[in-house]
């Protein structure tokens, strides 16, 4: 349950507890300023109350005791602080005032300059700030008390017009910069889960760049090796397919020749046959093997006639499908392309949709965003859906395929693939709702 | 065609030497057989060959160094055995002056038509006096021999099947004279299966497609009654 809500991605993770830490550390920070604010305000809070209090006993103490009250009542007018006489000190259900207080309050109070003879004989506090409330009461040298009755203002911490956007602008921020900085971080992961993609589609895809932190700069090394043993593994097999494709030319020839003796027509018939098939896997693994893209040059060519073309010499060499290769789409579009290598690919997949279907329509789709499209499409049984991505492994068949009828070693459509996405296109295979696969062939305009 | 043409078959196998040499007698031919280049040119000066069948693959001197000597000494026809898929070779080997190619593994039947086709051209028009052209230019079209494709008038490869580029060629090399159906179907023979009669109406009828020249009402290639078609237009050579 729990697990459901952490956050998937390593980046959105790690802002989360780089952030929940900055929270915390906040919230401290802001409790520790709170309960200085609240000291210092108290402290002023009291050094003003003592030097108010100061000036009314001198204007009260130094009027004569019949005119007292009405000096009083003239200074009676602030709404926080009540001033009486009286015979004894101020009492009330009031606790102790703490003795740093009553030490700073009676410091200040002496503050106020007065003469000797006018000091208060005595002093008496009761109440805290902190409650709200304080009850002061001084004795004046004829043994008269001033009693006071303050009302404390809470402490108010957060009462600056400032304090909040500051607060919000150092929290947005914070919280930009961990993003921002998490991000960066990550983003080594990103880039060698891209380098991991890229590999497995094409193994000639250029190295990582080895900079960065230490750390990422190792895994890179690390990838970069990985990859570069993947490359030898795979030229070392391209390799000795290649060299078996090149030595198996020769009795292959020879075996042509041989057959020409047979006398029995039926049996040279077979025989060639077979030998055509056995040539045609050998031309399939040499070209696999071969770079087939990288010699050719790129020129224009027109390829709804290269389509037509290729769907003629399907139907010559089979017969029997030829009523059954259609073409729909314009009568010319020029494609800038290596005709060799994009006859091959556009080949085989015909070829495939024949094999497999017993036909093949082929529409094209005007450029459209900058992208042609070629739809080959066939009325056989399909491809089941788990395989629709691995007939593109080479060597790898649909295992009903594996029969004799159907043939192939499993290279036409990874060669297929390598041309077009060569060509800045691709292929992908689908099932058609109706029945029947279609492969989609995109190549940029 | 009473005489019985005389072959160099030039290759390095033994085997193969031996087996196309035994074929070829087999169709009426005079086969001599050559292991290397060394010995092409030791058998080049001892005797007179209608044709050279040609391995590029050659161990030592290359098959290309002596198809360029051969040039060099005489107009003689050359077919090049090319390496499967090395197209580079091939379009090289025909630079040169290569008659026309086999890929190996060949078909036996194939290589003959070929040979066959190719000691006709060169009989029709022996002694050859011009080297094969880089390009002909006929009606805003471009047939690239060395490169075996037609070229549109906006210089965009109309791609052509091999039996198409064939009967082009052969068109184009014999422009305004009919081609009767019999010598193009040598020229189709060992291209393809099928009743060479209909593959015959079938190519033209394609190659007229891609040269946009309507069939009903045809410009370039004609029919000419009695059976047979012309190309009716200029050659440029270049």
């Amino acid at each position: 349950m729990i697990r459901r809500l952490i956050p998937r991605s390593l980046a959105t993770r790690t802002a989360l507890v780089l952030l929940l830490g900055l929270a915390v550390v906040q919230i401290a920070g802001l409790t520790i300023h709170a309960f200085d604010r609240m000291d210092i305000q108290r402290l002023a809070q009291v050094r003003d109350l003592a030097v108010r209090l100061m000036l009314i006993y001198r204007n009260v103490s130094l009027a004569p005791p019949q005119q007292r009250e009405d000096v009083l009542r003239e200074l009676n007018r602030a709404h926080d602080l009540v001033a009486m006489l009286a015979p004894t000190p101020p009492a009330g259900e009031l606790p102790e005032t703490p003795p740093n207080l009553q030490r700073l309050l009676r410091v200040n109070l002496n503050l106020v300059p007065l003469s000797a003879a006018l000091r208060p004989r005595e002093f008496s506090m009761l109440g805290d700030p902190a409650w709200g409330s304080m009850l002061v009461g001084m004795q004046m040298p004829d043994g008269q008390w001033l009693n006071f009755h303050a009302d404390i203002e809470p402490p108010t911490p957060w009462h600056s017009p400032t304090f909040l956007t500051a607060f919000l602008l150092m929290t947005a921020t914070a919280a930009i910069l961990t993003l921002w900085a998490v991000r960066r971080l990550t983003a080594p992961v990103r880039t060698l889960a891209r380098a991991a993609d890229t590999l497995g589609r094409d193994v000639n895809a250029p190295p990582l760049p080895e900079d960065g932190p230490s750390e990422v700069a190792t895994a890179a090394a690390a990838f970069n090796t990985m990859a570069a043993r993947i490359r030898r593994f795979v030229q070392d097999r391209t390799e000795m397919l290649t060299a078996i494709g090149h030595d198996l030319r020769t009795p292959i020839t020879r075996l042509k020749l041989r057959a020409e003796f047979v006398d029995d027509d039926e049996l040279r018939r077979k025989m060639l046959a077979d030998l055509e098939e056995l040539e045609a896997m050998v031309s399939a693994t040499l070209a696999f093997g071969r770079d087939a893209t990288a010699t050719e040059p790129v020129s224009p060519i027109d390829l709804a006639e290269l389509l037509r073309t290729v769907l003629d010499e399907a139907g010559d060499a089979r017969p029997e499908a030829a009523d059954n290769l259609t073409y729909e789409g314009p009568p010319h579009l020029t494609v800038r392309a290596r005709p060799f290598a994009l006859k091959r690919a556009l080949a085989n997949l015909i070829a495939n949709a024949i094999s497999y279907g017993g036909s093949a329509s082929v529409r094209v789709v005007p450029p459209l965003a900058g992208t042609i499209g070629v739809a080959i499409e066939d009325a056989g049984p399909g491809i089941p859906p788990q395989e629709l991505e691995r007939v593109f492994e080479p060597f790898h068949r649909v295992e009903s395929s594996r029969n004799r009828e159907t043939g192939g070693v499993g290279l036409g459509l990874p060669i297929a693939r390598n041309i077009l996405r060569a060509h800045g296109g691709d292929v992908t295979l689908s099932n058609r709702p109706g029945g029947g696969a279609r492969a989609l062939v995109t190549l940029p305009a | 065609m009473e005489i019985t043409p005389h072959i160099l078959v030039v290759d390095d196998d033994r085997e193969i030497r031996d087996l196309l040499a035994r074929f070829l007698e087999k169709h009426r031919m005079r086969v001599t057989p050559a292991r290397d280049a060394r010995e092409a040119r030791r058998l080049w000066t001892a005797g007179h060959y209608h044709i050279v069948v040609l391995d590029l693959m050659l161990p030592g001197e290359s098959g290309l160094d002596l198809a360029r000597w051969m040039r060099t000494q005489s107009d003689i026809p050359i077919v090049m055995l090319t390496a499967m898929g090395e197209e580079t070779d091939r379009i090289i080997g025909l630079e040169l002056g290569a008659d026309d190619y086999v890929a190996k593994p060949f078909n036996p039947r194939e290589l003959l038509a070929r040979i066959r086709a190719v000691l006709r051209r060169a009989g029709e028009t022996s002694p050859r006096t011009e080297p094969t052209a880089r390009s002909l230019r006929f009606g805003g079209w471009t047939l690239e021999p060395a490169r075996r494709r037609l070229l549109n008038p906006d210089a965009v490869e109309v791609p052509l099947t091999g039996g198409e580029y064939d009967l082009l060629v052969a068109l184009v090399e014999r422009a305004n004279r009919v081609l009767t159906r019999d010598m193009l179907l040598d020229l189709l023979r060992g291209r393809q299966a099928g009743p060479f009669d209909r593959a015959i109406d079938v190519a033209i009828s394609r190659l007229r497609r891609k040269l946009e020249d309507d069939g009903r009402n045809a410009q370039l290639i004609k029919t000419v009654r009695g059976g047979g078609y012309v190309l009716a237009a200029n050659v440029e050579r270049a």
